[in-house]
C-alpha cells in the first residue's frame, strides 16, 4: 500500500509542475520573441520597484516600468533595458511583454540624456501631453539609470 | 523574309519581358515569405496580450479609458489609406482604394469632415491626380514595416483623438487571411472597441489561432489563475489599451506588407506564363510565315521554269 501511494505521489508532483524544473524568460517585444531561455532568476522592473521571480513564485501579472531586466543562470547575470510593458508569471515561465527590450550595454548614455533634455522641453498644457511627458522623462532615467550602473 | 523577320524581333522582345517578369516573381516569393516570417513572429506578441486581458477580464476588471469613449456623432474622422510603394502588383492598390473612397463617399454624405493620410507612392499619386487634399503622406513603410515608426504614427493618432480632433480613425488596407485569400477592407481602430480589446486583428494563423485560444480558455476556466495583480487589474488594463491600439495598427502595416507581396506574386505569375503563351504563338506564326515563304519560292521556281518550256 505505501509504496503505492508513493508512486502515485510522485506522478502527481510531476505532473503539478508544467514548467518542469526550470524557469523560463522570455521577452516578447511587438516584432517577434526577442529571448526564450531558461533562467535561475529573473528581476522585473514593476512599475514602482524591482520584483525578483525564483521558480515556484506564484502566478503574478505586473505593469513594468522603464528599467533593468536582469536574468541569472549559473553565476553570469544578464542585464537588459526594458521599455515599459507587462510582466506575466505563470507555471514557472516569466512572460514580458515590451516595447522595446535593449542588451544593458547597447545602452547609450549620451542619446538618453539628449532625450531627457528633450523631454523637459515637452509642452505639458494637455493631460496628455503631461502624460507623454512623465513618460519620456522615465524612459530617458531609466536609460541612463541601467547605462550607469554597468561601470 | 521582312515579315518572318519582324516575328522574331518581336518573340525576342517577349523573352525578354518574361525574363525580367519571372525574376520579379522570385523577387516577390523571396519578399513574402520574409514578411510572412515577420507578420508570424509578431503575433507571439498579440497573442500574449489576448491571453492577458483574459485573464484580467476574469477578475470582472472593466477598463476606462478615453480612447474607450465612443464620441457620438462623429463629426471629423481620419482615413489612412495602406497602399504600395511601387506598383505591378496587380489589382492590390486598386482595391484599397476603390475601399477607401467608398467609404469617403459615405462620409461625404453622412457629413463627417473626413481627413486624409496615405502611406505609399501609389496611393499618393492616386489622390493628386484625383486633386483630393492629403493630410500627410508617408512613403519610408516599405514592405519591413518598422514597430517604431508605427508607434509614433500611433502616438500621433491617440493625441489627435484624445484633443479632440478626429472622432474616429479608420484605416483601409489589405487584410491577409491566407497566401490565397486577402481582402481590401475599412477598419475602425479608434475608439477602441471594448470586445476587441486584445483581440489580434483577425489574422494569419486562423487555424492555429482558432485553437489555442480555445484550449487556453477552456483550460483556464477549470483552474483559474490565482493572480497576484500588480496593480490592480483595472489599471493594467487601462495600460492595455493604447498598447492594444498600436498592436492593431501593426498589424495593419504588416498585414498589407505581406498582402502587397502576394499580390505582386500573382501578378508576376500571370504575367510569366502570359509570355509564355505569346512566345508560343509567335513562334507559330513564326514557322508559318517562314513555311509560306518557301512554298511562295517554290512556286516561283516551277512557275519560271515552265515559262521557259
Amino acid at each position: 500500500m505505501a509504496t503505492h501511494s508513493e508512486t502515485i505521489g510522485e506522478e502527481k508532483v510531476g505532473k503539478a509542475k508544467p514548467g518542469g524544473e526550470a524557469l523560463h524568460c522570455i521577452v516578447v517585444t511587438p516584432e517577434r520573441t526577442w529571448l526564450d531561455e531558461v533562467v535561475d532568476s529573473v528581476v522585473l522592473p514593476a512599475f514602482d520597484g524591482e520584483v525578483g521571480v525564483l521558480r515556484g513564485h506564484s502566478p503574478m501579472i505586473a505593469r513594468l516600468g522603464h528599467g533593468e531586466l536582469r536574468t541569472k543562470l549559473g553565476g553570469t547575470v544578464h542585464r537588459y533595458f526594458v521599455d515599459g510593458g507587462f510582466a506575466q508569471v505563470r507555471d514557472d515561465v516569466v512572460t514580458i511583454l515590451t516595447h522595446r527590450a535593449i542588451p544593458a550595454d547597447q545602452v547609450d548614455a549620451t542619446s538618453a540624456n539628449k532625450d531627457l533634455e528633450r523631454a523637459e522641453d515637452m509642452p505639458s498644457t494637455s493631460e496628455h501631453e503631461f502624460e507623454v511627458r512623465e513618460r519620456a522623462f522615465a524612459r530617458a532615467r531609466g536609460m541612463i539609470r541601467v547605462a550607469r550602473s554597468k561601470r | 523574309m521582312a515579315k518572318a523577320r519582324a516575328i522574331i524581333k518581336r518573340r525576342k522582345a517577349v523573352e525578354n519581358i518574361r525574363k525580367i517578369t519571372r525574376t520579379m516573381e522570385l523577387i516577390a516569393t523571396n519578399r513574402f515569405r520574409k514578411a510572412l516570417n515577420r507578420a508570424t513572429e509578431a503575433e507571439a506578441f498579440t497573442r500574449k496580450i489576448a491571453e492577458l486581458v483574459a485573464d484580467l477580464r476574469e477578475t470582472s476588471a472593466e477598463a476606462s479609458h478615453p480612447l474607450l469613449i465612443r464620441r457620438e456623432p462623429v463629426k471629423r474622422s481620419l482615413l489612412l489609406v495602406l497602399t504600395s510603394n511601387r506598383g505591378l502588383a496587380g489589382a492590390y492598390n486598386g482595391n484599397v482604394l476603390r475601399i477607401a473612397n467608398a467609404r469617403l463617399l459615405d462620409d461625404q454624405t453622412a457629413g463627417i469632415d473626413t481627413k486624409i493620410e496615405v502611406a505609399g507612392k501609389r496611393g499618393i499619386n492616386y489622390f493628386r491626380f484625383r486633386r483630393q487634399a492629403v493630410e500627410a503622406a508617408y512613403t519610408q513603410f516599405e514592405d519591413r514595416p518598422q514597430y517604431e515608426e508605427v508607434e509614433t504614427l500611433a502616438e500621433k493618432y491617440i493625441r489627435l483623438y484624445l484633443d479632440g480632433s478626429i472622432d474616429r480613425l479608420d484605416v483601409a488596407y489589405t487584410q491577409f487571411f491566407s497566401t490565397s485569400r486577402q481582402i481590401a477592407t475599412v477598419q475602425t481602430l479608434l475608439p477602441v472597441a471594448t470586445a476587441e480589446l486584445g483581440q489580434a486583428a483577425p489574422s494569419v494563423r486562423q487555424s492555429r489561432k482558432a485553437t489555442t485560444p480555445e484550449d487556453a480558455a477552456s483550460g483556464r476556466k477549470k483552474t483559474r489563475v490565482p493572480y497576484e495583480f500588480l496593480p490592480d487589474p483595472a489599471s493594467i488594463l487601462e495600460e492595455l489599451v493604447p498598447v492594444s491600439f498600436k498592436v492593431r495598427l501593426f498589424k495593419c502595416f504588416l498585414d498589407a506588407a505581406v498582402s502587397e507581396q502576394i499580390a505582386r506574386m500573382v501578378a508576376m505569375g500571370g504575367a510569366t506564363k502570359n509570355a509564355d503563351d505569346l512566345v508560343k504563338s509567335l513562334t507559330r506564326q513564326y514557322n508559318r510565315a517562314r513555311q509560306s515563304q518557301i512554298t511562295r519560292e517554290l512556286a516561283d521556281i516551277v512557275g519560271a521554269a515552265a515559262a521557259l518550256q
